[in-house]
């Protein structure tokens, strides 16, 4: 015999970002009607948290819905129940990760890359961002990725809408990650770095 | 009125023809700014696949905590995704005491403390609230007659928390375009997500949503789309080639930046005002039609 197994929401309520949201959940799937890419999620948003409550750890924390949010909160002010869908997605995406789950390689390296330039900079330099996507899968694969995008790069270039120098880290930026640091530990979970 | 403006990352690079438009357009309309000194990245709407809520709400107390204590103007964000992150832990603050003393925890770290007093404002919020479409409206010298601009919203610059406009049927961009003299279409999906921060790694996903959104501003009419946001600049004109290729489709319609189309009017150099030269599909032609 089966039944619902309550420790994943449990999981879920004690570690993941916003994850406690979720218990005001109808299940009236106004969220899954307003995200732009749920029909290329394997589980809708309301679907998945539909599956925290049935305990579908591996099914949830390998889901693609979890890291194809594009951000665009329109589930956030739609949601009668002010849930804020987004927030618990984000959430998901960075506690499956942690947890050594990659739903999606490319968006989860994208993302890390993202961070990991702050964590060094302080800021985005979009050309070296770029760059380390594209060679994320090493060397050979790196060079059939920026072949692929040449065009792009040389466009922006030709139109003035790429940074030619290399960026500097903010002047700040030992403080910064003092900061940074100590908010990956009091984060939500015990938190820590992916 | 003075105000810190906080352009960001992109405005650097992909977005530079926002920058350098929306300068003489501040100008023109005496918007008086300093940049926030030493400022850092805002995380965009990518950063949790690196870093916990937390962290990327530190990031973003940082930058305002350096406003406060350096005059605490009012903080323009051109960009939608700096503006609704920004926005985002000022509203979760507000809401809970205890998150901002977690906050000012670890911005201790680096001697710094926010007391939540500076508020966030998207660009579109300034031009229509504190400038206002009369005076916009004066400064026209070159209407921009009978053109046919789709003012796209997209997501972040109103969603979620509708500070200025409303999140389901926002009007000010549209406004803004018809104080320029130019007429602002009406299409259904101005409100749909262009794919934002996850576009390269999802392009296969993003072309449709694209797709979708060109075809329905061409069917309204549109010549060419105005926006307020470099990612959406980004994914709908410099992408677009690649849409066609992958899609089949024949698109080859102008994006530009409302700030570019306001340098215009305002009869600010095409070049060096309005930056129409940065701009990957060439919108001189249709811009110029319009104003002969």
């Amino acid at each position: 015999m089966t039944s619902y197994d309550p420790s994943f929401a449990q999981e879920v309520f004690e570690n993941v970002d916003y994850g406690e949201e979720i218990r005001m959940c109808m299940q009236c799937g106004v969220c899954a009607a307003s995200c732009p890419l749920s029909m290329r999620m394997d589980y809708s948003p309301r679907k998945i948290f539909l599956m925290i409550r049935a305990g579908k750890r591996e099914e949830v924390l390998s889901s693609n819905a979890i890291m194809l949010c594009t951000s665009c909160y329109s589930c956030k002010v739609r949601c009668p129940r002010g849930v804020p869908v987004i927030d618990v997605m984000h959430g998901l995406a960075n506690y499956a990760l942690r947890q050594g789950y990659v739903p999606r390689k490319k968006t989860a390296i994208f993302g890390q890359e993202f961070w990991n330039q702050i964590y060094r900079l302080g800021r985005i330099d979009e050309k070296d961002l770029s760059r380390r996507y594209f060679f994320a899968d090493g060397f050979t694969q790196g060079i059939k990725n920026s072949l692929e995008m040449a065009d792009m790069g040389i466009t922006m270039f030709l139109h003035k809408r790429m940074k030619l120098l290399p960026e500097r880290p903010i002047k700040g930026i030992k403080d910064l990650r003092k900061m940074l640091d100590k908010a990956a530990q009091m984060g939500k979970g015990g938190g820590g770095a992916v | 009125m003075k105000y810190f403006l906080y352009w960001g990352c992109s405005l650097e690079g992909s977005g530079a023809n926002f920058l350098v438009s929306l300068k003489p357009v501040f100008e023109t309309l005496g918007v008086e700014w300093e940049e926030i000194k030493d400022w850092n990245c805002c995380g965009a709407s990518i950063s949790y696949a690196g870093a916990n809520d937390l962290a990327i709400k530190v990031l973003n107390a940082r930058n305002l905590a350096i406003a406060e204590m350096s005059g605490g103007y009012d903080i323009i964000a051109p960009c939608s995704s700096c503006y609704i992150q920004m926005v985002k832990v000022n509203h979760e603050i507000q809401e809970d005491p205890e998150l901002l003393a977690k906050v000012n925890e670890a911005l201790s770290e680096g001697g710094l403390k926010y007391n939540g007093g500076v508020k966030v404002r998207h660009v579109l919020d300034v031009l229509y609230h504190d400038i206002g479409v009369e005076k916009i409206k004066e400064k026209v010298v070159k209407p921009l007659k009978g053109l046919k601009v789709a003012g796209y919203v997209g997501c972040q610059s109103v969603r979620p928390y509708g500070e200025y406009d409303s999140v389901e049927r926002p009007v000010s961009h549209d406004i803004v375009i018809e104080a320029l003299g130019a007429e602002a279409v009406e299409f259904p999906k101005k409100m749909r997500c262009c794919g934002s921060g996850i576009f390269l790694p999802e392009m296969e996903y993003c072309f449709h949503l694209v797709k979708d959104i060109l075809e329905d501003a061409l069917n309204h009419g549109a010549q060419l789309i105005s926006t307020v946001c470099p990612m959406c600049a980004m994914n709908l004109e410099v992408y677009q080639s690649r849409i066609n290729k992958a899609l089949g489709t024949n698109f080859d319609v102008p994006i530009v930046y409302l700030t570019q189309l306001m340098a215009v009017a305002f009869g600010g150099d095409l070049k060096h005002d309005a930056a129409l030269h940065y701009n990957v599909i060439p919108p001189e032609q249709i811009i110029q039609s319009a104003l002969e």
